[in-house]
Protein backbone atom coordinates (compact mmCIF):
# COMPACT_ATOMS: atom_id res chain seq x y z
CA UNK A 1 0.00 0.00 0.00
CA UNK A 2 1.67 3.25 -1.09
CA UNK A 3 0.60 7.12 -0.96
CA UNK A 4 0.28 7.70 -4.53
CA UNK A 5 1.02 11.19 -5.04
CA UNK A 6 -2.11 12.67 -5.10
CA UNK A 7 -3.18 11.50 -2.01
CA UNK A 8 -0.21 13.40 -0.12
CA UNK A 9 -1.18 16.66 -2.16
CA UNK A 10 -5.22 16.04 -1.02
CA UNK A 11 -3.80 15.44 2.71
CA UNK A 12 -1.04 18.30 2.84
CA UNK A 13 -3.88 20.77 1.20
CA UNK A 14 -6.50 19.37 3.84
CA UNK A 15 -3.82 20.15 6.84
CA UNK A 16 -2.46 23.48 5.89
CA UNK A 17 -6.78 24.65 5.32
CA UNK A 18 -7.31 23.12 9.19
CA UNK A 19 -4.24 24.69 10.66
CA UNK A 20 -4.77 28.32 8.55
CA UNK A 21 -8.57 27.56 10.11
CA UNK A 22 -7.53 27.30 13.46
CA UNK A 23 -5.22 29.93 13.27
CA UNK A 24 -7.79 32.65 11.77
CA UNK A 25 -9.74 31.45 15.06
CA UNK A 26 -6.93 32.17 17.42
CA UNK A 27 -6.47 35.83 15.32
CA UNK A 28 -10.09 36.51 15.59
CA UNK A 29 -10.15 35.35 19.63
CA UNK A 30 -9.99 38.58 21.36
CA UNK A 31 -9.20 38.42 24.64
CA UNK A 32 -10.40 41.67 25.30
CA UNK A 33 -12.78 42.42 28.29
CA UNK A 34 -16.75 43.50 28.23
CA UNK A 35 -17.47 40.73 26.08
CA UNK A 36 -21.18 39.03 26.37
CA UNK A 37 -22.69 35.73 25.85
CA UNK A 38 -25.59 35.59 23.02
CA UNK A 39 -27.83 32.64 23.88
CA UNK A 40 -30.27 31.52 20.84
CA UNK A 41 -32.70 29.18 20.69
CA UNK A 42 -33.92 27.66 16.91
CA UNK A 43 -32.05 31.17 15.49
CA UNK A 44 -33.85 33.18 17.82
CA UNK A 45 -32.38 35.26 19.79
CA UNK A 46 -33.11 34.64 24.11
CA UNK A 47 -30.82 36.04 26.20
CA UNK A 48 -27.82 38.50 26.85
CA UNK A 49 -25.54 37.79 29.35
CA UNK A 50 -22.76 40.07 30.30
CA UNK A 51 -18.89 38.09 31.32
CA UNK A 52 -17.19 40.21 33.02
CA UNK A 53 -15.58 39.39 36.38
CA UNK A 54 -17.30 38.96 39.32
CA UNK A 55 -20.69 38.65 37.99
CA UNK A 56 -22.50 35.42 38.44
CA UNK A 57 -25.83 34.49 36.78
CA UNK A 58 -27.66 31.11 36.34
CA UNK A 59 -30.47 30.83 33.76
CA UNK A 60 -33.07 28.18 32.98
CA UNK A 61 -33.98 27.41 29.13
CA UNK A 62 -36.53 25.32 28.53
CA UNK A 63 -39.89 23.49 31.08
CA UNK A 64 -39.51 21.20 33.41
CA UNK A 65 -37.89 18.80 30.92
CA UNK A 66 -35.67 19.83 27.78
CA UNK A 67 -34.23 22.16 29.85
CA UNK A 68 -30.58 23.49 29.79
CA UNK A 69 -29.39 24.99 33.04
CA UNK A 70 -26.55 28.31 31.88
CA UNK A 71 -24.23 29.43 34.51
CA UNK A 72 -22.10 32.60 33.73
CA UNK A 73 -19.23 33.01 36.29
CA UNK A 74 -16.36 35.64 36.64
CA UNK A 75 -16.31 36.35 32.86
CA UNK A 76 -16.73 32.82 31.57
CA UNK A 77 -20.11 30.49 30.79
CA UNK A 78 -21.18 26.93 30.46
CA UNK A 79 -24.04 24.66 30.69
CA UNK A 80 -24.14 23.52 34.27
CA UNK A 81 -26.84 20.65 33.59
CA UNK A 82 -29.14 19.81 30.92
CA UNK A 83 -31.24 16.74 30.34
CA UNK A 84 -30.44 16.30 26.52
CA UNK A 85 -29.64 12.48 25.84
CA UNK A 86 -26.16 13.58 24.67
CA UNK A 87 -24.85 15.74 26.82
CA UNK A 88 -22.23 17.31 24.50
CA UNK A 89 -23.47 20.97 25.64
CA UNK A 90 -22.53 20.16 29.56
CA UNK A 91 -18.94 18.52 28.51
CA UNK A 92 -17.79 21.06 26.21
CA UNK A 93 -17.16 22.86 29.96
CA UNK A 94 -16.60 26.37 30.27
CA UNK A 95 -15.71 29.45 27.74
CA UNK A 96 -14.44 32.69 27.82
CA UNK A 97 -13.49 34.38 24.69
CA UNK A 98 -15.15 35.02 21.29
CA UNK A 99 -15.56 33.33 18.86
CA UNK A 100 -15.99 30.08 21.13
CA UNK A 101 -19.57 28.56 21.20
CA UNK A 102 -21.62 25.76 23.00
CA UNK A 103 -24.56 24.55 20.98
CA UNK A 104 -26.97 21.91 22.17
CA UNK A 105 -28.25 20.02 19.13
CA UNK A 106 -31.41 18.77 20.86
CA UNK A 107 -33.27 21.85 22.21
CA UNK A 108 -31.22 23.74 19.20
CA UNK A 109 -29.58 25.87 22.01
CA UNK A 110 -26.31 28.00 20.87
CA UNK A 111 -24.55 29.89 23.13
CA UNK A 112 -22.03 32.30 21.10
CA UNK A 113 -19.37 34.63 23.25
CA UNK A 114 -19.24 38.61 21.40
CA UNK A 115 -17.38 41.38 21.83
CA UNK A 116 -19.78 43.92 23.44
CA UNK A 117 -18.82 46.54 20.92
CA UNK A 118 -16.99 46.35 18.21
CA UNK A 119 -12.87 47.56 18.08
CA UNK A 120 -12.60 51.12 18.02
CA UNK A 121 -9.72 52.34 15.78
CA UNK A 122 -8.37 54.60 18.21
CA UNK A 123 -8.07 51.79 20.56
CA UNK A 124 -6.23 49.78 17.98
CA UNK A 125 -3.53 52.72 16.21
CA UNK A 126 -3.25 53.25 20.30
CA UNK B 1 -24.62 -14.87 -7.92
CA UNK B 2 -27.61 -12.72 -7.21
CA UNK B 3 -27.99 -14.73 -3.93
CA UNK B 4 -24.53 -13.99 -3.58
CA UNK B 5 -24.48 -10.51 -3.61
CA UNK B 6 -27.52 -10.21 -1.37
CA UNK B 7 -25.61 -12.50 1.26
CA UNK B 8 -22.28 -10.03 0.68
CA UNK B 9 -24.36 -6.79 0.90
CA UNK B 10 -25.93 -7.81 4.26
CA UNK B 11 -22.96 -9.12 5.77
CA UNK B 12 -21.60 -5.74 5.35
CA UNK B 13 -24.84 -3.84 6.45
CA UNK B 14 -24.68 -5.95 9.20
CA UNK B 15 -20.87 -5.04 9.64
CA UNK B 16 -21.14 -2.03 9.38
CA UNK B 17 -24.05 -1.19 11.38
CA UNK B 18 -22.45 -2.81 14.65
CA UNK B 19 -19.34 -0.79 13.79
CA UNK B 20 -21.55 2.40 13.94
CA UNK B 21 -22.93 1.39 16.99
CA UNK B 22 -19.55 0.45 18.84
CA UNK B 23 -18.25 3.61 17.57
CA UNK B 24 -21.02 5.69 19.38
CA UNK B 25 -19.88 4.52 22.58
CA UNK B 26 -16.20 4.29 22.54
CA UNK B 27 -14.68 7.64 24.25
CA UNK B 28 -12.38 9.46 22.93
CA UNK B 29 -9.78 11.41 25.04
CA UNK B 30 -9.77 14.78 23.19
CA UNK B 31 -12.07 17.44 24.29
CA UNK B 32 -13.85 17.73 20.87
CA UNK B 33 -17.33 17.21 20.44
CA UNK B 34 -18.93 14.70 17.37
CA UNK B 35 -15.05 14.05 16.46
CA UNK B 36 -15.01 10.37 15.83
CA UNK B 37 -12.73 7.39 13.98
CA UNK B 38 -15.28 6.45 11.07
CA UNK B 39 -14.68 3.26 11.40
CA UNK B 40 -18.16 1.79 9.87
CA UNK B 41 -16.11 4.20 6.28
CA UNK B 42 -14.40 0.86 5.95
CA UNK B 43 -17.39 -1.00 4.92
CA UNK B 44 -18.10 1.58 2.49
CA UNK B 45 -14.90 1.74 0.96
CA UNK B 46 -15.14 -2.30 0.58
CA UNK B 47 -18.85 -2.07 -0.66
CA UNK B 48 -17.38 0.69 -3.42
CA UNK B 49 -14.45 -1.54 -4.81
CA UNK B 50 -16.44 -4.75 -4.86
CA UNK B 51 -20.12 -3.52 -5.89
CA UNK B 52 -20.21 -0.04 -7.22
CA UNK B 53 -21.61 3.58 -6.28
CA UNK B 54 -25.82 1.92 -5.98
CA UNK B 55 -24.88 -0.65 -3.60
CA UNK B 56 -22.56 1.46 -0.83
CA UNK B 57 -25.11 3.88 -1.11
CA UNK B 58 -27.65 1.36 -0.39
CA UNK B 59 -25.22 0.04 2.53
CA UNK B 60 -24.71 3.09 4.42
CA UNK B 61 -27.97 4.21 4.37
CA UNK B 62 -29.03 0.89 5.82
CA UNK B 63 -25.93 0.89 7.88
CA UNK B 64 -27.34 3.87 10.01
CA UNK B 65 -30.54 2.98 10.34
CA UNK B 66 -29.63 0.03 11.91
CA UNK B 67 -27.14 2.04 13.45
CA UNK B 68 -28.60 4.29 15.19
CA UNK B 69 -31.40 1.69 15.92
CA UNK B 70 -29.28 0.01 18.14
CA UNK B 71 -27.50 2.93 20.02
CA UNK B 72 -30.72 4.30 20.64
CA UNK B 73 -30.78 7.72 19.06
CA UNK B 74 -33.31 7.54 15.49
CA UNK B 75 -34.40 10.19 14.34
CA UNK B 76 -32.42 12.83 16.74
CA UNK B 77 -30.29 15.05 16.00
CA UNK B 78 -27.28 12.36 16.08
CA UNK B 79 -29.20 10.27 13.65
CA UNK B 80 -30.02 13.75 10.95
CA UNK B 81 -26.19 14.34 11.26
CA UNK B 82 -24.96 10.66 10.83
CA UNK B 83 -27.54 10.29 7.78
CA UNK B 84 -26.47 13.07 5.46
CA UNK B 85 -23.19 12.71 6.33
CA UNK B 86 -22.85 9.15 5.28
CA UNK B 87 -24.93 9.70 2.04
CA UNK B 88 -23.01 12.48 0.73
CA UNK B 89 -19.34 10.90 2.09
CA UNK B 90 -20.50 7.44 0.37
CA UNK B 91 -21.62 9.01 -3.07
CA UNK B 92 -18.33 11.45 -3.03
CA UNK B 93 -15.83 8.26 -2.41
CA UNK B 94 -17.39 6.79 -5.33
CA UNK B 95 -17.25 9.45 -7.46
CA UNK B 96 -13.46 9.90 -6.01
CA UNK B 97 -12.93 6.08 -6.75
CA UNK B 98 -14.50 5.99 -10.58
CA UNK B 99 -13.43 9.21 -11.52
CA UNK B 100 -9.89 9.52 -10.39
CA UNK B 101 -8.90 6.23 -9.75
CA UNK B 102 -5.54 6.68 -10.97
CA UNK B 103 -4.26 9.29 -9.12
CA UNK B 104 -6.13 8.89 -5.82
CA UNK B 105 -5.19 5.18 -3.64
CA UNK B 106 -7.91 4.05 -1.47
CA UNK B 107 -6.44 6.33 1.43
CA UNK B 108 -7.13 9.14 -0.89
CA UNK B 109 -10.54 8.22 -1.01
CA UNK B 110 -11.29 7.60 2.34
CA UNK B 111 -9.97 10.99 3.39
CA UNK B 112 -12.11 12.31 1.03
CA UNK B 113 -14.87 10.52 2.37
CA UNK B 114 -14.32 12.05 6.14
CA UNK B 115 -13.48 15.67 4.55
CA UNK B 116 -17.03 15.69 2.90
CA UNK B 117 -18.48 13.68 6.12
CA UNK B 118 -17.38 16.29 8.46
CA UNK B 119 -18.29 19.17 6.04
CA UNK B 120 -21.87 17.58 5.76
CA UNK B 121 -22.10 17.47 9.64
CA UNK B 122 -21.46 20.50 10.18
CA UNK B 123 -23.66 21.92 7.59
CA UNK B 124 -26.41 19.81 8.87
CA UNK B 125 -25.49 21.04 12.26
CA UNK B 126 -25.90 24.75 11.20
CA UNK B 127 -28.84 23.91 9.34
CA UNK B 128 -30.95 22.66 12.56
CA UNK B 129 -29.60 25.34 15.39
CA UNK B 130 -30.36 28.39 12.54
CA UNK B 131 -26.51 29.86 13.09
CA UNK B 132 -24.12 29.52 10.35
CA UNK B 133 -21.23 30.62 13.33
CA UNK B 134 -20.58 26.28 13.12
CA UNK B 135 -18.29 26.66 10.88
CA UNK B 136 -16.08 27.97 13.57
CA UNK B 137 -15.81 24.51 14.44
CA UNK B 138 -14.91 23.38 10.96
CA UNK B 139 -11.01 23.47 11.27
CA UNK B 140 -10.14 21.57 14.18
CA UNK B 141 -12.68 18.52 12.79
CA UNK B 142 -10.61 18.63 9.98
CA UNK B 143 -7.45 18.65 11.60
CA UNK B 144 -9.01 15.26 13.49
CA UNK B 145 -10.47 13.43 10.10
CA UNK B 146 -7.03 13.27 8.09
CA UNK B 147 -5.38 10.90 10.92
CA UNK B 148 -9.11 8.85 11.23
CA UNK B 149 -9.50 8.96 7.25
CA UNK B 150 -5.83 7.57 6.81
CA UNK B 151 -6.44 5.23 8.98
CA UNK B 152 -9.62 3.86 7.82
CA UNK B 153 -7.96 3.68 4.06
CA UNK B 154 -5.09 1.77 5.35
CA UNK B 155 -7.26 -0.48 7.32
CA UNK B 156 -9.78 -1.08 4.30
CA UNK B 157 -6.83 -1.46 1.56
CA UNK B 158 -5.30 -4.22 4.23
CA UNK B 159 -8.02 -6.45 3.96
CA UNK B 160 -8.99 -6.05 0.20
CA UNK B 161 -5.20 -6.95 -0.88
CA UNK B 162 -5.69 -10.26 1.21
CA UNK B 163 -9.36 -10.84 0.37
CA UNK B 164 -9.84 -14.22 -0.61
CA UNK B 165 -10.27 -14.89 -4.16
CA UNK B 166 -13.98 -16.57 -3.89
CA UNK B 167 -15.24 -13.52 -2.37
CA UNK B 168 -14.16 -11.18 -5.17
CA UNK B 169 -16.04 -12.98 -7.55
Amino acid sequence: MRFTRADKWLIGLLFAGAVGGIGLNMAVLSTASGQEAHISKNGQPMETIPLRPGYHEELRLGGATGYNLVEADNGRIRVKEADCPDQLCVRSGWIRVSPQQIVCLPYRVVIKIESARPADVDEITR
Amino acid sequence: MKTRRIVMLGLFVAIAGVLHAVESWLPLPIPVPGAKLGLANIVSLFVIVLFGWRDALAVAVLRVLLGSLLSGVFLGPAFILAMSGAVLSALAMSYAHQTWRSAFSLVGVSVIGAAVHNITQITAAAILVASADLYWYLPYLMLLALPTGVATGLTGAFFLARLPSSVRE
